[in-house]
């Protein structure tokens, strides 16, 4: 054979991967802290959990700019003269600069003690956070040649993620707390249940589909990124965990903590492999 | 009875008074020499390891029939682009009169979700440092070579083609080379399903090279190693 080829770059690498995963955290762990003013068992997490929920978000904004390769010119993502609302990056940009505002208006009232507002703030700040993680999934959902990616799960997928990454930072910020415990362990279980259904029709539906879809089942189900995405995506970090959830030493709360590690580990690696796999088979064409 | 087209806000073709450029690559007068590829790297000063316009070919046949199909590529300057959709700041826009996709350097942050959209792999990434020219760090594409055409000259790829296997032209001029060439023989687009509307047509395309082949099941050994080569010089 002497075929000649030209390779290409994927286009988003792993570092976006990580910004997947910390953002998930954070709307997550304020999602918690939201709940926390109509469910008494969440009461622990609302200034543990907003607290680490900013400074996530903060660190997840600067991973995003840093990606860029002109990192000083993410001004132009809210420059009203540029801003082109085509795009689901638009959407995204002015989705995280409104949820970082809801964050800071729901810490000022909080901590001027104004419960009424506080709560207001924290509604408003837990919609606009369901906002990032569907609007990370529609960000791939929109690439209309990319299998895996061109699927309506996409955003689904992507809201049970946080909410299971986010339950498992929970668990560490709950200190032991029986009430809290149980109701983390529901979150995990519920949230991971329904990402296993997703991956698993997911799964299905690529093997099935034209050729582009059934190379990318390949790639994302041998070698490397098969041990990333089924090994410790699918079963170190999500059926191993539920399984312990499952179980009796499930139900105390060193067995929801060390669930929580394994599913922080598997929604990493499931991030990283929903975000790469599906590339390489474009590199080869 | 007719029905006028219905099209997409961006698509001009048909469209009176704006030209549509396209370009035709018949691909029985190609003979692979690569003059294209040159010619290119040699206008735009593209740097190593990345294309505007790339050859791949595949060997096909069994001895003593063997034969080279060669598959030009470039951007196709899609009549409905879905790079310019992605970009969220504007810095992919369409020509409307001629129907380029070009890029305002300045403006492009490096998202690089024109290339995530992009199905035909035809937008790079510029590297940080370039000797003779100062547009870095930006995505970068082909543009027809607007630059050119704007002064009544073809693309530099079309002007160098010795088997004259490039004809470029205005598609919605019905009198034009290339409008003729499309209207006379069986032409195809690569990727017609994206509804992208490509604007480049290739005559005697392989299916083989036009479509997602199942050969990278068992690559060969050779394009094992060029692949290794390739992540290792691009950090894959």
């Amino acid at each position: 054979m002497l075929d000649y080829n030209v390779f290409h770059t994927i286009a988003w690498p792993g570092a976006y991967a990580w910004y997947f995963f910390v953002i998930g955290i954070s709307v997550a762990l304020f999602f918690f802290s939201a709940l926390s003013w109509f469910r008494e068992e969440f009461q622990p997490l609302r200034k543990s959990g907003f607290y680490l929920s900013f400074v996530l978000l903060v660190v997840g904004g600067l991973l995003l700019i840093s990606d860029l390769s002109q990192p000083m010119r993410f001004l132009n993502m809210i420059n009203p003269a540029y801003l082109k609302f085509d795009s689901p990056l638009a959407w995204g940009s002015l989705n995280l600069i409104t949820f970082g505002i809801a964050s800071v208006v729901y810490l000022f009232f909080m901590n001027k003690g104004d419960d009424g507002l506080a709560k207001k703030a924290a509604v408003i700040g837990a919609l606009l956070g369901l906002g990032l993680p569907i609007y990370t999934g529609f960000d791939l959902t929109v690439h209309q040649h990319r299998p895996v990616w061109n699927t309506p799960l996409m955003p689904v997928l992507f809201v049970a993620l946080s909410l299971l990454s986010g339950a498992a930072v929970a668990s560490f910020l709950a200190k032991g707390n029986e009430k809290l415990m149980v109701m983390l362990r529901r979150f995990m279980l519920w949230a991971g249940g329904a990402t296993a259904a997703m991956l698993i029709s997911l799964l299905g539906t690529t093997a099935y589909g034209g050729s582009a879809a059934e190379i990318t089942f390949m790639f994302m189900t041998s070698g490397t990124m098969g041990m990333i995405f089924i090994g410790l995506g699918m079963l170190v970090g999500l059926a191993a965990p539920i399984a312990l959830l499952l179980a009796p030493v499930g139900r105390q709360p060193m067995g929801v903590m060390a669930a929580g590690v394994l599913l922080l580990v598997g929604g990493m690696a499931l991030r990283y492999a929903i975000l790469i796999g599906p590339q390489i088979v474009h590199t080869y064409y | 009875m007719s029905e006028e087209l219905r099209m997409s806000p961006r698509e001009t073709r048909g469209k009176a008074g704006l030209r549509r450029y396209g370009m035709v690559i018949d691909l029985r007068r190609c003979i692979g020499c690569d003059a294209c590829m040159v010619a290119c790297k040699a206008e735009y000063d593209v740097p190593l390891g990345v294309f505007r316009t790339w050859v791949p070919y595949r060997v096909v046949g069994k001895y003593p029939t063997v034969k080279k199909q060669f598959l030009p590529r470039l951007c196709n300057h899609c009549d409905d682009p879905p790079c310019v959709r992605a970009c969220p700041v504007g810095a992919t826009y369409k020509v409307e009169d001629g129907g380029f996709v070009l890029q305002h350097y300045d403006r492009c942050i490096g998202c690089k979700a024109c290339m995530a959209s992009c199905p035909y792999n035809a937008r790079f990434m510029l590297p940080e440092h370039r000797t003779r020219t100062n547009i870095t760090s930006v995505v970068d594409k082909c543009t027809f070579c607007y630059h050119r055409v704007i002064q009544g000259l073809v693309p530099a790829c079309v002007q160098t083609c010795v088997g004259r296997a490039r004809v470029f032209g205005d598609m919605n001029d019905p009198n034009s080379e290339v409008s003729q060439l499309v209207a006379r023989h069986a032409t195809q687009t690569l990727r017609p399903e994206q509804g992208t509307k490509p604007q480049v047509f290739y005559i005697g395309a392989d299916r083989n090279m036009t479509e997602y082949g199942r050969n990278i099941y068992d690559a060969s050994p050779e394009q094992d190693d060029e692949r290794a080569v390739f992540n290792r010089n691009h950090k894959v």
